[in-house]
């Protein structure tokens, strides 16, 4: 009975699956046109699934084991289900095969059901909890299938009742595995994942590539919308993507803002999007909500509103000012979704269409149209922090090896401290440099993240307008935020340089024998990984080296590297000041506090600032070139 | 915009961009060595500012251009020689270094000087008319000697200028030769010299070509001019806006330093340097209203010590730069710590005036509570390194100005400090200074050390008196005694002291003993002590005499201070007596009869009052430092070759294990000095621990 009804089994979940993937497909297609290669990235997509995905997966080897028993074994045995069962192939080894996929799937999913056991918070539950049933009725049901086809068990045992029950099992496996799988169950992630692996519009990500800047608003095409306003606004891939998260909560578990108590959940707003492709509420959602705010109240749909313009939408605009861009949710995703690119998106609608920037949002963005920066200082007086130190300005000399980029830390009198120490440590060194002096402007890293993106546009013209001017071999600067956005964020509109942080330029010259430094005496010393720095430019090693350089006892924090935690000064979150039950860099200084060391190095004057807002006692803060300075063995200038 | 912004601003003088608002102006250092060079101490003086962030250095306060207008009598810097020239490179290039820049005031002082000494000078002046201050006679300067001196000044301007300095200031301020021609009270000539306002402005005027001249338009030329002589026959702030404008539309004044107040008698001279007796900034006015007048920057300095104060006058533009020299001889640092946002470890200027009273006594100027400056020659820090040597517990007993600068160095150096002070607050005797009308900044010196012990972690017992055990208990490596004493009154017994008869300044000052009504004050000291409890009981209401049996009372307090007093005490009519030495004192009913001396003939008269207060020192407290001193490694000895030397104690090198430790004491213990000496010696001695 079985055998015969197999074939129909299979063919007719296949046909209800196909009939969700075009549906799901049909969602997905409503959003705006994406300049993907289609057939490039199908060919691709193996790989990447295999390997990429893998590498993000793996930081977990528990649930990286599981997943490749789980998911290998089922579509295995899927393949080897549709031979032998639908097209009633008569094989031995395949049956054997078939055993031994679905015995491995099986071992898979009894260790998703250990996990289960006591699920961790970031995990969601809901649907969640019954997907290792479903591996496991799946599996067992291909195993015993498989049993008698391999001769293990007789033809016809168990008889009717154990013909039943597999019958059952299967169709349960089925259902939640192929059917659910295209109509919206747990195992959408894998169908939406691959295609999002795909047509993912990063496809530099692939391959251990890195692609962490923003893409620009086309102002010239006069049908695009400015940001995202409604789901429908993203573009189809995007929305692909936001189908494909698996609710693991691993961004959850690294989200700053979360942490803090501040209303956002970086999970919960992937999973909102959802909502919002296929209309809806939030009220089946299973994981953590948004901190502070009940699930239930929100609901959505492609052609409405995110953010309404009255009572509630999909999601509540604080959240998304919430956001530091500090991209570890990013970095967390074994989906590789772009949380950061979808909340700027609907940021700059925010901005852009509704001049809704929070707080001192709007105050900023006023400054820095008004007067190039975001401080509001008077722009004629950026160099007046260097009155006494002679700097070549790049209008007198036209050309020259290094342009030293200020950034609006110019302004800013702790920052000042670091460009002194740095400037002293590129004198020492014997380096040709020269600033833009006054011409500089700010380099619309916190406009772009603010969601202004014509500010950002109109700034970054502007320095790449000065910059042709002059001949230089390379920019460096102390600023992580202007560092990414000349190197990673200036290209698409025009200014391609060869871009270098401080500490990057610094390990260099210590490598070519121009820097003679000294062991550095004050203790122990922790790194703080800056976002744009570490995540965004992938630089970990020059700041550690030239700590070692100095003899330092590096201590590293439990969170550091690629899992460094945000200092919370990105993505103008001071600016926009969402409440939270505590404070993000206090968060980090406690992360501080337990290496045991009583100085922390920095390399960015925005996590300067915010670490150093922490009230005393606490650990130190110093900027790398700072401590390199401290440490130069300089000549006696005087007779 | 950050809080300090408007002290941020560069400044462009002439061609010369200054980094800050802020001005070390000039003053008399009376640190130039070798015939008034700027030697070693001199200039590392300067590098500390230099170091420390301030913007511009005037240094040389009345540095002289000729030979007949004397240098030595307060070592001040002598221009009229080419030898001062690699002296004056040598500045330059300490200060330029660190991003300062330098300029020097160059004067001649006219009849305002002393003419008793060394070249045994014939002073000179416009008018011969006598100086008050310094009782200095003068001749009547002739044109011969004009043309002269107007050549040494444009040679001395050269000088500086071949030395890489970044400019001069001309001093026509506290009555020196420009001033003496400006004046009328003491310019009585008829020639083209005097009379008319352009007579009188023509040595300045002829001074300014010729500096000019040699100098070239490149090279800063300011003026320093007083806002209002406050004389009644003197240049009224009117007169002075008059002068100022006429100068600078010569166009040849690259900037006016302004102060308030004329100084050639005892009484105007204390407004020159305000004490702390003063409101802030009192003579801004006189500086802005200068301001009003001309288009080159104006520079204002009196009583200018606090950042905030500094950014309010700034932000407010009523001058262009603060002067904050007492501020920089205090600390040095105060523009690297505003910066720092270490505005709380500013070591302030409390206007004490301990530098420019030594300055009026020809000794060299020196701060009341911070003994490195004008030190970092010898190698005392203003910034305490940690030690790289072993860590060790130090008891400090004793919370005075001693102790606690005994406590921050040792913490600084990275020990564990505990410290003992039997009352319930610190700062020993600047407490008591504290209470009298005037005083009441004395405790911002205590204020300091109270955050810098905190900020350092120090353990600080107060109400907590340190015997014998109590000090042993916390097993210390160094002890160091700083109790101070106690007021000296059983010296002669016939005052009574035994039977209650006299009482101290202390207990009045501290409260102790409620103000009589009719008080005769006896002071033998002449300094702070007694000026201030004669004031401090007026206030209260007592009728007072203060009697001295020195030469006047106050007589050992300076220049800038006596008069201070003077002003409180004659107004709440305190009859002050001199030459009359405390015989002995007896009751007689419910009055006290206190019999006085006459110092020089012997004769005897009478007092009746309700209250007799002695003011006759301190006698050192020594019982602990006698019960600890022979269970000391170093029986209590401070090695002073090594003190004096700034090196550190060879006891240092000694182990101290077990039961034994070092012993040390500082301060009013070992003899009563004053503050500056009590926070030397904790400097120096604990300084390598």
């Amino acid at each position: 009975m079985l055998t015969s009804l197999m074939p129909w089994l299979l063919a007719v979940a296949i046909l209800l699956a196909v009939v969700g993937a075009l549906r799901r497909a049909r969602l997905w297609l409503r959003g705006r046109a994406s300049n993907v290669n289609v057939w490039a990235g199908i060919r691709a997509m193996p790989k990447r699934y295999l390997v990429d995905l893998h590498h993000v997966v793996e930081r977990d080897r528990y649930i990286s084991n599981t997943h490749v028993a789980t998911a290998g074994g089922f579509v295995l045995a899927s393949v080897l289900a549709i031979l032998l069962h639908g097209f009633a192939w008569e094989s031995k080894l395949l049956a054997w095969l078939l055993l031994a996929a679905s015995g491995a799937m099986l071992i898979g999913a009894v260790r998703v059901a250990k996990r289960r056991q006591s699920p961790p918070d970031r995990l969601s539950k809901g649907a969640w909890m019954r997907l290792p049933k479903s591996l496991m009725v799946f599996a067992i049901s291909f195993l015993i299938l498989s049993l008698p086809a391999v001769g293990l068990l007789p033809e016809g045992f168990g008889g009717v009742v154990l013909a039943a029950l597999l019958t059952a099992g299967i169709v349960w496996g089925l259902a939640e595995m192929f059917i659910g799988m295209t109509w919206g169950g747990p195992m959408k992630h894998a169908f939406a994942g691959a295609l999002h692996l795909a047509f993912h519009r990063r496809s530099e990500r692939f391959g251990g590539g890195r692609s962490t800047g923003l893409k620009a608003l086309n102002f010239d095409d006069a049908q695009a919308p400015l940001g995202v306003e409604k789901p429908t606004d993203f573009t189809w891939n995007q929305l692909l993507g936001f189908d494909a998260c698996v609710q693991c909560g691993r961004c959850e578990a690294v989200c700053p803002a979360f942490a803090a108590g501040q209303p956002l959940n970086p999970k919960k707003l992937i999973q909102d999007m959802v909502v919002g492709l296929a209309g809806g509420s939030d009220a089946s959602y299973s994981g953590s909500p948004y901190p502070g705010k009940p699930l239930g109240e929100h609901k959505g749909g492609p052609f409405q509103a995110i953010v309404a313009r009255e009572g509630k939408g999909l999601l509540d605009a604080d959240t998304l000012w919430a956001c530091t861009t500090c991209r570890a949710c990013v970095e967390e995703c074994p989906m590789m979704i772009e949380h950061v690119d979808a909340i700027v998106d609907m940021r700059r609608h925010l901005t852009l269409e509704r001049g809704q920037t929070p707080n001192k949002g709007a105050e900023v963005l006023e400054n820095l149209i008004a007067t190039d920066n975001p401080g509001g200082f008077n722009p004629g007086s950026r160099m007046n922090w260097a009155a006494d130190l002679n700097l070549p300005i790049l209008a007198d000399v036209k050309r020259t090896d290094v342009l030293l980029w200020l950034g609006d830390g110019a302004f800013d009198m702790r920052n000042q401290r670091t460009l002194r120490a740095f400037i002293k440590v590129l004198r020492s060194a014997g380096v040709q440099f020269a600033v833009l002096g006054n011409e500089e402007r700010d380099s619309g890293d916190v406009a772009r993240r603010l969601g202004d993106e014509a500010t950002f546009q109109h700034l970054a013209k502007l320095n790449i307008h000065t910059l042709q001017q002059y001949s230089f071999r390379s920019i460096v600067t102390c600023d992580p935020h202007s560092f990414h956005v000349l190197k990673n964020e200036y290209p698409e509109l025009g200014g391609e340089y060869v871009v270098y942080h401080h500490t990057t330029f610094m390990e260099r010259l210590y490598r070519d024998k121009q820097l003679s430094l000294k062991d550095w005496v004050g203790g122990r010393v922790t790194y703080h990984d800056p976002c744009y720095l570490g995540r965004y430019n992938g630089e970990y090693d020059a700041p550690r080296q030239l700590l070692d350089a100095l003899g330092i006892d590096r201590v590293e924090m439990t969170r550091s590297g690629f899992r460094s935690r945000c200092c919370g000064g990105g993505g103008g979150a001071p600016i926009t000041d969402i409440p939270g039950k505590q404070r993000i860099p206090d968060m980090r200084m406690d992360d501080i506090k337990a290496s045991g060391a009583n100085v922390v190095a920095v390399g960015c004057p925005q996590c300067t600032a915010m670490l150093e807002g922490v009230v005393e006692p606490r650990p130190q803060v110093l900027d790398i070139a700072e401590l390199v300075a401290q440490s130069l063995i300089e000549e006696e200038t005087r007779a | 915009m950050s809080q300090f912004d408007a002290m941020f601003q560069p400044i462009q003088i002439g061609k010369l961009t200054i980094r800050n608002r802020v001005v070390s102006t000039a003053h008399a250092e009376v640190y130039a060595t070798d015939g008034g060079m700027t030697t070693e101490r001199y200039v590392q003086y300067y590098e500390e500012k230099a170091k420390g962030g301030c913007g511009l250095c005037i240094c040389g306060g009345s540095s002289v251009v000729s030979i007949d207008s004397p240098q030595a009598w307060w070592s001040s810097v002598n221009l009229a020689t080419d030898r001062i020239i690699p002296h004056f490179q040598n500045l330059a290039d300490a200060v330029h270094k660190h991003g300062g820049k330098i300029m020097i005031q160059i004067t001649h002082m006219g009849r305002r000087s002393r003419w008793d000494g060394y070249h045994w000078s014939t002073l000179l002046s416009p008018s011969g008319i006598r100086e008050p201050v310094h009782r200095s006679t003068c001749k009547t300067i002739e044109d011969e000697e004009i043309t002269r001196i107007i050549g040494d000044y444009a040679q001395a301007a050269r000088r500086a200028k071949e030395g890489g300095l970044d400019g001069v200031e001309l001093s026509a301020v506290h009555q020196h030769l420009i001033d003496q021609f400006w004046s009328p009270r003491v310019n009585k000539r008829t020639d083209q010299w005097g009379g008319s306002f352009e007579n009188r402005m023509r040595f300045g005027l002829e001074v300014l070509k010729a500096v000019r001249a040699e100098v070239g338009n490149d090279f800063v030329v300011g003026m320093r001019i007083c806002g209002d002589e406050f004389h009644p026959d003197g240049l009224t702030h009117d007169d002075m806006k008059q002068i100022a404008a006429y100068y600078d539309a010569t166009g040849m004044v690259d900037f006016f330093g302004v102060i308030g107040s004329g100084c050639d008698t005892h009484n105007t001279l204390a407004n020159v340097i305000p004490n702390m007796s003063y409101p802030p900034e009192p003579f801004l006015h006189l500086a802005a209203g200068i301001k009003e007048v001309v288009k080159a920057p104006v520079i204002h300095a009196q009583n200018i010590k606090d950042p905030n104060q500094a950014q309010r006058i700034l932000e407010g533009g009523y001058v262009d730069m603060v002067g904050m020299t007492r501020a920089h001889i205090a600390d040095p640092h105060i523009i690297a710590k505003i910066k720092m946002g270490q505005v709380d470890q500013i070591r302030q200027c409390v206007g004490a005036n301990y530098c420019i009273d030594r300055q009026y006594q020809g000794l060299d100027v020196l701060c009341i509570q911070n003994a490195a400056t004008s030190r970092e020659y010898m190698g005392l820090p203003h910034i305490i390194e940690k030690t790289q040597g072993s860590l060790r517990k130090i008891v400090i007993v004793g919370g005075g100005p001693a102790g606690m600068e005994a406590a921050r160095v040792a913490a600084e150096r990275g020990h564990s400090v505990t410290l003992f002070e039997a009352k319930e607050q610190l700062g020993g005797q600047i407490s008591i200074a504290a209470k009298a009308p005037q005083r009441d900044q004395m405790a911002g010196i205590t204020r300091w050390y109270q955050l810098e012990l905190a900020r350092l972690n120090v353990d600080v017992r107060l109400e907590t008196y340190a015997n014998e055990e109590a000090i042993k208990d916390l097993n210390p490596d160094i002890v160091i005694l700083a109790v101070g004493g106690r007021p000296f009154l059983e010296q002669v017994p016939e005052w009574g002291a035994e039977e209650g008869l006299v009482v101290s300044s202390w207990d009045v000052l501290d409260g102790k003993v409620a103000p009589g009504k009719n008080v005769l004050v006896y002071d033998t000291i002449c300094e702070f002590s007694g000026m201030s409890v004669a004031d401090f009981l007026s206030e209260k209401g007592a009728k007072v005499e203060l009697v001295t049996d020195d030469i006047k009372p106050g007589a050992a307090v300076g220049g800038t201070t006596f008069p201070t007093y003077y002003r409180s005490l004659y107004a709440k009519e305190v009859i002050m007596t001199s030459d009359l030495a405390l015989h002995k004192v007896y009751r007689e009913g419910d009055q006290l009869v206190a019999v006085l001396e006459n110092e020089y003939t012997g004769q005897m008269e009478e007092r009746v009052v309700d209250q007799v207060v002695v003011e006759n020192g301190v006698r050192p407290d020594e019982a602990l430092y006698y019960a600890l001193k022979h269970q000391s490694l170093n029986k209590g000895q401070i090695d002073v070759d090594a003190l004096y030397a700034i090196k550190p104690q060879p006891c240092l090198s000694e182990s101290t294990q077990g039961a034994a430790f070092l012993l040390f004491r500082i301060g009013d213990c070992t003899a009563p000095r004053n503050t500056h000496a009590a926070i030397y010696d904790a400097l120096r001695l604990c300084k390598d621990f």
